[in-house]
């Protein structure tokens, strides 16, 4: 039976040949966006696990990530700090490594600074690989994210540049394929003068904080508590948990997004292209069409037999489609080595999924044409010619 | 008992607007079980149309066709299919083989549609081609066939299931003198021991002189239905059967 339907597509090979690159290039494009989501959706997963163990206050107008141009004042935290339910109030810098960081994929390389007594409680989140973690009292020193690791080529023991200042590499992060991989954590004073260095025209009289982050007592529930401080403190946005999630998702949304008009474009093209050579192929075969029935051919059985050729249509171009692309996430990932960035990720959803869709897609694009074959008359459709 | 009974039958074409064509004009036919017959006629005189009339090919504009006493008027797409299936075998005038299709293949195709397992098609496939004398063309695709071979190939088709009814459009015309006379040797065979009814068209005297009825039609009317003495099979290369 296969081996019919594909003798049939090699009939006219240019046209299926045709038809079935339309859809390698949509599951083409659908298998590498489809890589990229999956990459996205790993650092998603894990900013989220960082960002949601603590409320973050930033300034009015800031987001998540902090501004460099946002700041607030120490006595803000200490303001933070007496809203019943705080447990720790920690105030925090955030600075880009590089300057001129504008645009990153994922979670950017970002130095944070921690006031380090404080913020034992959150550090102690974070999984050390090599060396130590943050001390109260520590200065000079960097724990470091894995990924900037060994883009800084950071060991422990050695000394890293930071925005050109040196820092002693006292500890390694695990690798957790999200946020944290990607940041340098310092301790608060070290940031600070980092900041100030940025920012000359800022007074440097006043401490000052670009994130607090808040951990709560146990028991007590943080959504309720980053009401709390928001009505308590003035001048300041909390992020709750939920909101950082919320905040972070958007990130993937956006993406899927675009992902999902890319894979509605493959399939208006696609199928279109596909119900066009089926039609054509339909009518080509009428006398065929004819001679089955005649001879005892159930309607069912026409229908089956284009409805399967129309699927094998999308399930070659969904299988070559989806090979060509692995291939290039394979190529591209290779290429982006040597910068530690993994911009994929192949996962079975990424290998399966476009070969599914292009199989139903070819499916649904040889209903139309498969009803018009099996609606043949016997006697009419010999008659053609 | 009858195996097929016409009764008043008639097909109207309605050509254009104004002229419609009485392809079939009223016919009255008895066609008993285990028959051989011939039916002959000027071109255009309504061959083509009963024999798709009477296979359920196609339907009466007015009049029945009964079939084992069965008036195929009302029956369902679907249970005219399963007739054709089960109990007849048509030869068409153009042999309309699918060019994908080997010869062998071609021929298990009414075999595949009645389920038979793949084993046994391919056995009753290869009993038929040989029984046209097609055996060493089997995997030959239609295109590597001359006129006559894919003729030969379409009568195999046609008797691969056996059918009780076997309606021939022409069966011969591709064929030359001595292959003629086997083919109508081997459907004699069969309507002997198998007693299947066999309703040939033909131009050929040959063929209908070999039959023991033949109905003349003209202007879509039966113009003579003569019973005769069919005549003995005298094949070229000196054989007689
Ligand atoms: N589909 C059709 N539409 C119009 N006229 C038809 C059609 N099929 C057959 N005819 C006409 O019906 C008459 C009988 O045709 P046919 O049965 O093919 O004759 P034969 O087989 O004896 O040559 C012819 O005049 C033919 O032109
Ligand atoms: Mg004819």
């Amino acid at each position: 039976m296969v081996k019919v339907i594909l003798r049939n597509m090699w009939r006219r090979k240019a046209r299926t040949f045709l038809t079935v690159f339309g859809i390698v290039v949509g599951i083409f494009a659908l298998t590498v966006l489809g890589g990229l989501s999956a990459r996205l959706t790993q650092q998603v997963n894990g900013a989220k696990s960082w960002f949601t163990n603590s409320i973050s206050v930033v300034p009015s107008g800031g987001s998540l990530f902090g501004g460099e141009n946002m700041f607030f004042t120490l006595d803000k935290v200490d303001e933070i700090q007496r809203v019943p339910g705080v447990k720790e109030a920690v105030a925090g810098i955030g600075l880009f490594v590089k300057d001129s960081q504008n645009f990153s994929f994922g979670a950017p390389d970002l130095i944070v600074g921690l006031e380090t007594a404080g913020a034992q409680d959150l550090l102690k989140q974070l999984n050390v690989d090599e060396g130590r973690s943050l001390q109260s009292g520590d200065k000079g020193v960097v724990l470091l994210g894995s990924t900037l690791a060994e883009k800084l080529n950071g060991k422990v023991g050695g000394t890293v540049s930071l925005r050109g200042q040196e820092f002693e590499v006292i500890g390694i992060l695990q690798p957790t394929l999200s946020a944290p991989d990607t940041f340098a954590f310092v301790a608060y004073e070290d940031a600070l003068s980092l900041f100030y260095a940025a920012n000359p025209f800022i007074k440097q009289t006043e401490p000052i904080a670009s994130n607090v982050y808040v951990t709560w007592e146990l028991g007590t529930d943080p959504e309720a508590l980053a009401k709390d401080i928001e009505s308590q403190v003035s001048g300041v946005r909390v992020i709750s948990p939920s909101e950082a999630e919320k905040q972070i998702s958007q990130f993937s949304l956006i993406f899927n997004a675009i992902l999902f008009g890319i894979a509605f474009i493959a399939l208006i093209v696609g199928g279109l292209s596909i119900i066009n050579t089926m039609v054509m192929s339909v009518s080509e075969r009428t006398r065929e069409i004819g001679l089955k029935r005649a001879i005892g051919a159930e309607t069912n059985t026409i229908l089956g037999e284009y409805l399967l050729e129309s699927a094998m249509i999308g399930f070659l171009g969904g299988l070559i489609g989806m090979g060509l692309g692995v291939l290039a996430i394979f190529f591209l990932n290779n290429a982006t080595s040597s910068s530690n960035v993994t911009v994929f990720t192949v996962s079975l959803t990424v290998v399966i999924g476009p070969v599914i869709f292009a199989t139903i897609l070819g499916t649904l694009a040889g209903i139309f044409p498969a009803l018009r074959a099996a609606r043949l008359k016997p006697v009419e459709s010999l008659r053609e010619d | 008992m009858s195996n097929i009974v016409l009764k008043g039958l008639s097909k109207v074409y309605a050509e254009g607007e104004t002229e419609e064509v009485r392809a079939v004009n009223g016919i009255d036919l008895e066609i008993e079980k285990g028959e051989f017959l011939a039916i002959v006629g000027p071109s255009g005189s309504g061959k083509s149309t009963l024999l798709n009339l009477v296979g359920g090919l196609d339907v009466p504009t007015e009049g029945h066709v009964l079939i084992d006493g069965r008036d195929t008027q009302g029956l369902s797409e679907k249970e005219l299919t399963r007739i054709r299936r089960e109990k007849i075998g048509f030869v068409f005038q153009e042999f309309n083989l699918l060019p994908v299709l080997n010869a062998s293949e071609n021929v298990q195709l009414p075999l595949r549609y009645l389920k038979v397992g793949t084993r046994e098609r391919e056995r009753r496939a290869a009993e038929a081609l040989e029984l046209v004398g097609l055996s060493k063309r089997a995997r030959n695709r239609p295109s590597q066939l001359s006129g006559g071979e894919r003729q030969r190939v379409a009568i195999a088709r046609a008797l691969v299931t056996g059918p009780a009814l076997v309606l021939a459009d022409e069966p011969t015309g591709e064929l030359d003198t001595v292959n003629t006379c086997r083919i109508i040797e081997v459907m004699r065979k069969l309507n002997d021991t198998l007693n299947q009814t066999f309703a040939i068209v033909t131009h050929d005297p040959m063929v209908a002189a070999y039959t023991s009825r033949v109905i003349t039609l003209r202007d879509g009317q039966v113009e003579s239905d003569l019973a005769q003495a069919a005549a003995d099979l005298h094949c070229d290369d000196g054989e007689t059967i």
